[in-house]
């Protein structure tokens, strides 16, 4: 067994409704390969996804967290992807700042009609988690 | 040029003197200071409607028991001010009002404010042992001469917003000759309108910037030290973990912020709190966990939360009774998260609060 | 917790304990474990950093070499761990919980008020010799750690918290299994069962409650007797130093209203506090008119409010545990002044707070024949 097949990263997927989960369905349904770290969960907006979410899934040992959404102006609700891009900047400098691992989170925007690049983001995010290793957080006692 | 008034006598003096004239004039109704509140000495604000009870006022005393905006909401939270108040603040308890303000927390109708160009506190505890009263001179001569007081909280010694951006009026405290002289900034129509009819010179002026930036030089060279000490110790999770580590859960930090306006804090809600299934789940993973957990969690969703427009006014390190460096931490962070939408808290009213707003075109880079 | 039958209490075991009482303890937990009589262990350990210790809860057996049965400090009540892991119900694991007895007084108090469930958790209490002030230690834990080792050796309270030094419940047994260590011979602790839980997990684990632990009884008699009086004289002194009313808002003048006390109170349970609900919260008219009629008030206003009134609120049920006083970032002595009025106020009703979980709280109970006295008392 190589090293990278011994780890296989656990990466928490918040995927929106209307672009990015129909992206991920297109994917599947064109019969794309893409890897099985990726733990998706279906949200109305990327909006949603509250920065404790985030924080929430980091602490609990996800290795890496990714958010997607439709793309700026195509939002489905006309701005909630704006909001959760400035809430993501936020989230960034708080993690950079307190000398953890931003890396392990990243923002994307996918549309309904971009299997492929679902494909790309979720092969390429998984590929620099594994570099990463795994979550330290995992198995901390006292958080 | 500023519009200013000086007072040909001490600045604590004056300031009492113009405090009593708002009083006796009728101008406004109460004031808001500091003051001594009993023999031994204590220090807590007030809300002063007698003029007589002005001769116990220490409007800038060395210390902030409270964060002043936290209690100008509580104030105005059912409704504005019915009366005219006048409110001697500091420049973060002003900026942290704002920050209420914008959260409907408050309203700033008829509340005059005094601030003062500030010379930073002490920490609280040095009150309770007495010797914020023992050092008193020597801080006053510090402020004199505009440098760095010995012994002021670390918020304090690295803080470079010690000039209000809103004050109706500025005490000018800093580099000036205060044991002879009161003088006052009008920086608007209300302060100029309200202090008519003091007895006093009326004259232009601008804030001495010389001394000004010669201070905030001094206080960046003491955030670096501090940000750099802090640098050495954030040091992955295991460094959150050394420092974080002590926490009793208390939630004082939270408490006392004034930012954190919630009458139910989220981590106190029952979303934060474990079912067993929780506790069974996460042994699986780590074999042992600490209870009740989420101190970590804790800390980086209060981050989450009130970084954007945390003030640094340094309550929540006052608070904390197992001295982790609460403050110092929340001003980094927020510092650089501000940075990012180039947004200084309790600036200006009118500005929303970068996170309910947004512009179509930014942040490009966030994507990946 | 079902009530003990009385021949349980009589007897106890004595334990070698060749290589020290911590490493006995954790050897009785371990033993325990590997008989499946517990699932896990809610114990406290050392944080990595090394200056607090914290409540752990324990899967992994190879975590038990590090924890602390008797750690120098209470940073945490463990009776708020106990709640934190039952409240919302009794869970699949058994747990045994190892705490002070002030700790487990308390989880029976919260068990009363509904705030934990026990069913699953075996509680372990111990002799206590008291704990350093949480500010103390952190000034040189390494340091603490020496002298509260020392002390504890000692059984000597002088570098104690105040409450400690007068708590004369340091041996009570609340919980189902108690260890002894007072009046025990080299190398050796007692063990004590008080409940039918207790004497279950002991009979799983081969030991036979048949020795005589009088020798322990005496000696616990002998110390509480003796902190009784102490204690009365403290609260004595306390109560001519601080009563009245001037005195009252001297004691609390300093009080910047972050209300920790009542955050780490292991009483103080309710989710929203009614001092920081909207019930405290007025226009700004009512606080003009009450500064009106004053010339000034203090403002926040309240702090003797929301004081008697957490007295009111949890006074009956107040176990002198003292995580008030280590939390108060203006050192207000306030886990003296509450287990002054504890006394007092349980005294009224002859109530014990954590003695018993069978024993009803005093307000939600009542006599038809009772407390005569107190009508048209005219004191």
């Amino acid at each position: 067994m190589s090293k990278d097949e011994e780890f296989m990263p656990k990466i928490l997927a918040f995927l929106c409704n209307w672009c990015s989960y129909a992206g991920a369905d297109l994917a599947g349904t064109s019969r794309l390969k893409y890897p099985p770290s990726i733990l998706p969960i279906r949200v109305m907006c990327s909006s949603r996804v509250d920065p404790l979410f985030i924080i929430k899934a980091y602490l609990g040992g996800a290795d890496g967290v990714l958010v997607a959404g439709c793309h700026p102006g195509d939002c489905h609700y006309e701005k909630g992807n704006y909001y959760t891009r400035r809430r993501f900047v936020m989230l960034k400098e708080v993690v950079k700042g307190l000398g953890l691992e931003p890396e392990r989170i990243r923002l994307s925007w996918i549309s309904a009609s971009e299997g492929n690049k679902y494909v790309e983001v979720t092969t390429e995010f998984t590929e620099k988690i594994k570099k990463l290793g795994k979550n330290s957080a995992k198995n901390k006692i006292f958080l | 040029m500023t519009k200013a008034l000086k007072i040909n006598k001490s600045t604590e003096q004056g300031i009492l003197e113009l405090l009593k004239f708002l009083l006796k004039k009728g101008k406004v109704k109460g004031i808001f200071t500091l003051k001594k509140i009993n023999k031994d000495g204590s220090v807590a604000y007030s809300l002063i409607t007698k003029p007589d009870e002005l001769k116990y006022a220490v409007p800038f005393y060395p210390l902030m028991p409270v964060n002043a905006g936290k209690l100008l909401s509580r104030f105005s939270l059912k409704g504005s001010s019915s009366e005219p108040v006048a409110a001697v603040v500091r420049p973060c308890e002003l900026r942290a009002f704002i920050e209420l303000v914008k959260r409907e927390q408050g309203s700033l109708e008829n509340i005059f404010f005094i601030s003062s160009t500030c010379g930073g506190v002490h920490p609280i505890d040095k009150s309770v042992d007495g010797t914020v009263e023992k050092n008193l001179s020597e801080y006053w001569d510090a402020v004199k001469k505009g440098e760095i007081p010995a012994e002021l909280r670390p918020a304090c010694r690295s803080c470079e917003e010690f000039i209000p951006y809103t004050a109706d009026m500025t005490v000018d405290l800093i580099g000036n000759n205060i044991d002879k002289q009161c003088m006052i900034f009008l920086n608007t129509k209300n302060g100029e309108e309200i202090a008519k009819g003091m007895d006093g010179e009326f004259l232009e002026k601008e804030i001495n910037k010389e001394k000004i930036d010669k201070l905030r030089g001094k206080r960046e060279a003491e955030k670096k030290k501090l940000f750099d000490e802090l640098e050495v110790k954030m040091n992955g999770m295991d460094g959150l973990i050394e420092i974080f580590g002590k926490c009793i859960s208390c939630h004082g930090c939270m408490r006392v912020c004034p930012i954190c306006y919630c009458k139910l804090c989220e981590f106190e809600s029952s979303d934060s709190e474990y079912k067993p299934s929780n506790y069974e789940s996460d042994l699986k993973k780590r074999g042992g966990l600490r209870v009740p957990p989420g101190t970590i969690y804790f800390q980086l969703g209060r981050l989450s939360h009130i970084s954007i427009s945390c003030v640094a006014c340094g309550a929540c390190d006052d608070v904390c009774p197992v001295d982790i460096p609460v403050a110092m931490i929340f001003k980094k962070v927020g510092e650089s998260v501000q940075k990012m939408f180039d947004y200084i808290p309790g600036k200006d009213v009118e500005e929303d609060i970068p996170l309910v707003t947004f512009e179509k075109e930014e942040f490009a880079e966030v994507e990946e | 917790m079902s009530k003990p039958k009385d021949n349980l209490k009589s007897n106890g075991a004595v334990i070698s304990a060749k290589t020290g009482t911590k490493e006995s303890i954790i050897n009785f937990l371990k033993k325990a474990m590997d008989k499946g009589v517990f699932d896990a262990v809610l114990v406290p350990m050392r944080v990595p950093a090394g200056d607090s210790f914290v409540y752990v809860l324990i899967k992994d057996k190879s975590l038990l070499k590090d924890v602390f049965p008797l750690p120098p400090v209470m940073s945490v009540q463990g009776a708020k761990a106990v709640s934190s892991v039952t409240r919302l119900g009794k869970g699949n694991m058994k747990i045994a919980a190892v705490m002070r007895p002030c700790e487990t007084r308390a989880t029976v108090e919260l068990t009363k008020l509904g705030q934990t469930d026990l069913e699953n958790i075996t509680l372990i209490s111990m002799d206590c010799p008291g704990v350093l002030p949480i500010s103390d230690f952190l000034d040189d834990p390494n340091k603490g750690m020496k002298l509260f080792d020392d002390a504890a050796k000692k059984w000597d309270d002088k570098l104690m918290r105040p409450v400690c030094q007068i708590c004369d419940k340091s041996s009570m047994v609340a919980g189902d299994i108690h260890i002894g260590t007072l009046g025990a011979k080299k190398d050796t602790f007692f063990i004590i069962s008080n409940s039918q839980k207790g004497n279950d997990v002991l009979e799983k684990l081969a030991i036979t409650l048949k020795e005589n632990i009088d020798g322990w009884r005496a000696k616990v008699k002998n110390i509480s007797e003796e902190k009784q009086k102490k204690r009365k004289k403290a609260h004595k002194d306390l109560k001519s130093e601080i009563g009245g009313l001037d005195n009252l808002l001297d004691t609390f003048s300093q009080c910047i209203n972050c209300h920790n006390c009542m955050k780490v109170c292991p009483i103080c349970y309710c989710r929203l506090c009614y001092f920081d609900s909207d019930k405290v919260k007025h226009p700004s008219e009512d606080y003009l008119q009450r500064a009106e009629s004053k010339g000034s008030i203090r403002f926040l206003p309240d702090t003797l409010l929301f004081q008697t009134g957490r007295m009111m609120h949890m006074s009956y049920s107040c176990v002198s545990c003292g995580a008030c006083e280590d939390a108060c970032p203006v050192s207000i002595p306030v886990a003296q002044i509450f287990s002054m009025i504890a006394d007092e106020t349980q005294g009224l009703f002859d109530y014990v707070s954590g003695r018993d979980v069978e024993e009803p709280l005093p307000l939600i109970a009542y006599k038809e024949e009772e407390l005569h006295e107190m009508e048209d008392a005219n004191d």
